[in-house]
């Protein structure tokens, strides 16, 4: 499999090592040291997965990933030296799709990125469409819109998890099932992915995001997605 | 000797605390305080109604004893007539002396029972008067003595207080009574007080345990607090603002350090893996040396991620992720991700659950719970060759949660080693604690974190862990989480 991988992490010796092992794996690696460059970076060249580290000189890794999810739809994965939920949190709300924490093992980077680029491909098993409030589902064309046909932006993690939940409407599936589905992690993922992704997709699907009538949590068990 | 007294008694005294201190001062004051009242008030009211009555029997006793001057004057001897005929109250005897001869007026009376100084003065020619007390216990009599110089007589009348005595013996019934009273409400009011000026200590204290568990932003409140307690209540909360400081001081060092040490660490995992790529074209000596260097690796990886979390909770700055999970489905995933981070070789033991256990629920953080797990096994592996068997069952709770009783989930892995020897069970929860049974340090040495470990994560998700002896013989490590039975349905869980 093969990709093109934006890596911004200032240290020098980091990014070396990563663009080596990533290499390794298949992909293509552009790297730079400040989310400025970036940014120009990503203006310019096509990429297909984001790395952003979260502690850059000047504009910050989640501000950089903020601006990145302003301009596109592009899978971003954070690295952070720390997993507290602050940082994690903060992160993931500020648009990135994932995050691995150091010192990570490269072949777990590598399968993250899969995990991602394999989600911006339809699904084995892909729902025909589906109509909830005033809403449009075709998952066959990606696109989710408005009953006058605007169409509404999401992310293509953001999708694939609208999706999964829409494969099978009125039926609970777990935060684990979610993370396999969609992350492909294994049962330890971290459910905050899930929180925190379902969060942002009711703000885009929901009147009310905090009264939801469609993608509802079910408490010890879930989300469930009632059309 | 006095000295070393005093400081005893003074020592016992604090012992008491300062409550039961405060009470027994608000007592022993009413106590005090009752006391000299009722005294000063008996004995100003006794002292008043004593002198009245003096003067009432002088008054009487003259008057008789004129009458008695006059009746001799004019040879009148019939001295029992005499005696009858005088003006004298029920309670009022009298005595008269003449020629030295005495004639009383009642049978319960005798010249002997009248004081012997009155008797002296009178003989001497002056008027006495004197008041003492008398039998029956408790009464007074007051004698006066008159001598009737004239017809060479003298004339004595006793009086019997008994009246009056009974009048004090109410009064000092009634000034006890009071007393009593007084010094209860004294004790009660001392209770108040204590209560009252223990209850900002108690806000201090309820804000000292918030602290302690984590919420370092609890402060006293300066504008409801006391005006007496102003010193108090700012040093307090100057320590706690000193401490916060220090701990996200502390906080941000520890971030620090994990970035600093991270990065490198990062480096070197990321470089090894280019090279492990690249094993099979390296030459034997150096493909050795690379498996060294990433077993090693590997450890120190480990190591530096078991100090951080341990350092983390130090720092009281762990993030919890609470979820609600099947037990069956926990237990089984934690084992395989447990047995599978052992490495190659590593065989999963059985875990044997409790038919009716596996659909409960429990609040775990997965990702916590898997460290737990997979450090257990660990440890079961490098000293008690390997797990046995794991083992999930419910049992009554030891310990009550907010709501009162409920059930735990215990989880145990069993191992076939030589066992935890008594002394030894709570210090393998000990921080690089290597007991008897670790052994020299070799290829196969944990961290000597994993146990530590296990207790914190355990506790974070309000656990315990215990080690008790395995059917076997071997070692029990036991994890036991409260059920989770809390409202189920469509609510946010954030």
């Amino acid at each position: 499999m093969s990709g093109c991988i934006l890596v911004v992490e200032d240290d020098e010796r980091i990014r070396s090592s990563m663009r080596m092992a990533l290499e390794g794996e298949g992909y293509e690696v552009k790297d730079v040291g400040s989310g400025e460059e970036g940014l120009d970076l990503f203006a310019s060249a096509p990429t297909d997965v984001a790395l952003i580290d979260l502690m850059l000189p000047g504009m910050d890794g989640f501000e950089c990933c903020r601006a990145l999810r302003r301009q596109s739809a592009v899978p971003i994965i954070i690295v952070t030296a720390r997993s507290d939920t602050h940082d994690v949190v903060a992160g993931l709300e500020a648009g990135a799709d994932d995050y691995v924490t150091k010192p990570f093992v490269a072949k777990e980077l590598a399968a993250r990125i899969r995990a991602l680029l394999r989600r911006a491909r339809p699904a084995e098993e892909e729902p025909g469409a589906l109509t909830f409030g005033a809403l449009q589902l075709l998952p066959e064309q990606g696109v989710l819109r408005t009953a006058d046909g605007a169409e509404v932006h999401c992310t293509r993690t953001e999708f694939r998890l609208l999706c999964e939940l829409a494969a099978s409407p009125n039926k609970v599936l777990s935060r684990e099932q979610l993370l396999d589905r969609v992350w492909g992690y294994d049962y330890f993922g971290d459910g905050r992915l899930v929180d925190v992704h379902i969060r942002r997709l009711r703000t885009k699907v929901e009147e009310d995001p905090a009264l939801p009538r469609h993608i509802l949590t079910v408490r010890g068990m879930g989300y469930k997605l009632v059309p | 000797m006095a000295v070393a007294s005093v400081a005893a008694r003074g020592s016992r005294w604090r012992r008491l605390g300062i409550g039961a201190r405060i009470t027994a001062v608000f007592g022993l004051g009413a106590l005090l305080l009752s006391v000299s009242m009722g005294g000063i008030a008996y004995f100003t009211v006794r002292h008043f109604l004593v002198g009245e009555r003096e003067s009432a029997a002088q008054h009487q006793a003259f008057a008789n004893a004129d009458l008695i001057r006059s009746s001799l004057q004019s040879g009148d001897t019939q001295y029992s007539a005499l005696l009858a005929s005088l003006d004298a109250g029920s309670d009022s005897h009298s005595v008269l002396v003449h020629s030295k001869t005495p004639y009383q007026s009642s049978l319960s009376l005798s010249i002997e029972s009248i004081p012997t100084r009155l008797r002296d003065e009178v003989e001497a020619g002056s008027a006495a008067t004197q008041t003492y007390p008398a039998q029956p216990q408790g009464t007074i009599e007051i004698a006066v003595g008159v001598p009737i110089p004239s017809v060479h007589a003298s004339y004595f009348e006793v009086f019997s207080l008994s009246d009056l005595a009974h009048t004090l013996r109410v009064l000092s019934l009634t000034l006890i009574g009071a007393g009593i009273f007084t010094t209860l409400l004294g004790t009660a009011l001392g209770r108040f007080a204590r209560d009252q000026s223990l209850r900002p200590l108690a806000a201090v204290s309820r804000a000292a345990v918030s602290i302690a568990g984590g919420q370092l932003d609890t402060r006293l409140e300066p504008e409801t607090a006391d005006p007496d307690l102003e010193d108090l209540t700012d040093s307090f909360n100057a320590m706690v603002d000193q401490l916060q400081e220090r701990i996200e001081r502390e906080g941000r060092f520890n971030s620090d350090v994990s970035h600093e040490l991270r990065s490198p660490l990062t480096t070197l995992a990321a470089s090894l893996e280019v090279l492990e790529a690249d094993r099979a074209d390296l030459p034997p000596r150096s493909q050795r040396a690379l498996t060294l260097l990433s077993d090693d690796l590997r450890r120190f990886q480990r190591m530096v991620g078991d100090l951080l979390e341990m350092s983390r909770v130090d720092a009281g700055s762990v993030d919890v992720f609470l979820e609600e999970v099947h037990v069956g489905e926990l237990v089984h995933h934690a084992v395989e991700a447990g047995v599978r981070s052992l490495g190659d070789g590593a065989t999963a033991p059985p875990v044997v659950i409790e038919p009716d256990v596996a659909t409960l629920h429990v609040g775990v953080d997965k990702r916590r719970f898997e460290r737990v797990m997979a450090n257990l096994l660990e440890n079961a592996s490098l000293y008690g060759g390997g797990a046995t068997r794991v083992t999930v069952a419910a049992v009554a709770s030891a310990t009550t949660l907010l709501d009162g009783a409920h059930d735990d989930i215990e989880i145990a892995v069993e191992d076939a080693g030589p066992g935890i020897r008594p002394l030894e069970r709570d210090k393998v929860f000990e921080r690089f604690y290597r007991g008897s049974a670790s052994g020299r340090r070799g290829t196969g040495t944990g961290t000597g974190l994993g146990l530590a470990l296990v207790a914190e994560h355990v506790r974070i998700m309000h656990g315990r862990t215990w080690v008790e002896p395995s059917s076997s013989g071997g070692a029990r490590f036991v994890v036991a989480l409260p059920i989770y039975d809390g409202p189920t349905g469509d609510e946010e869980v954030w």
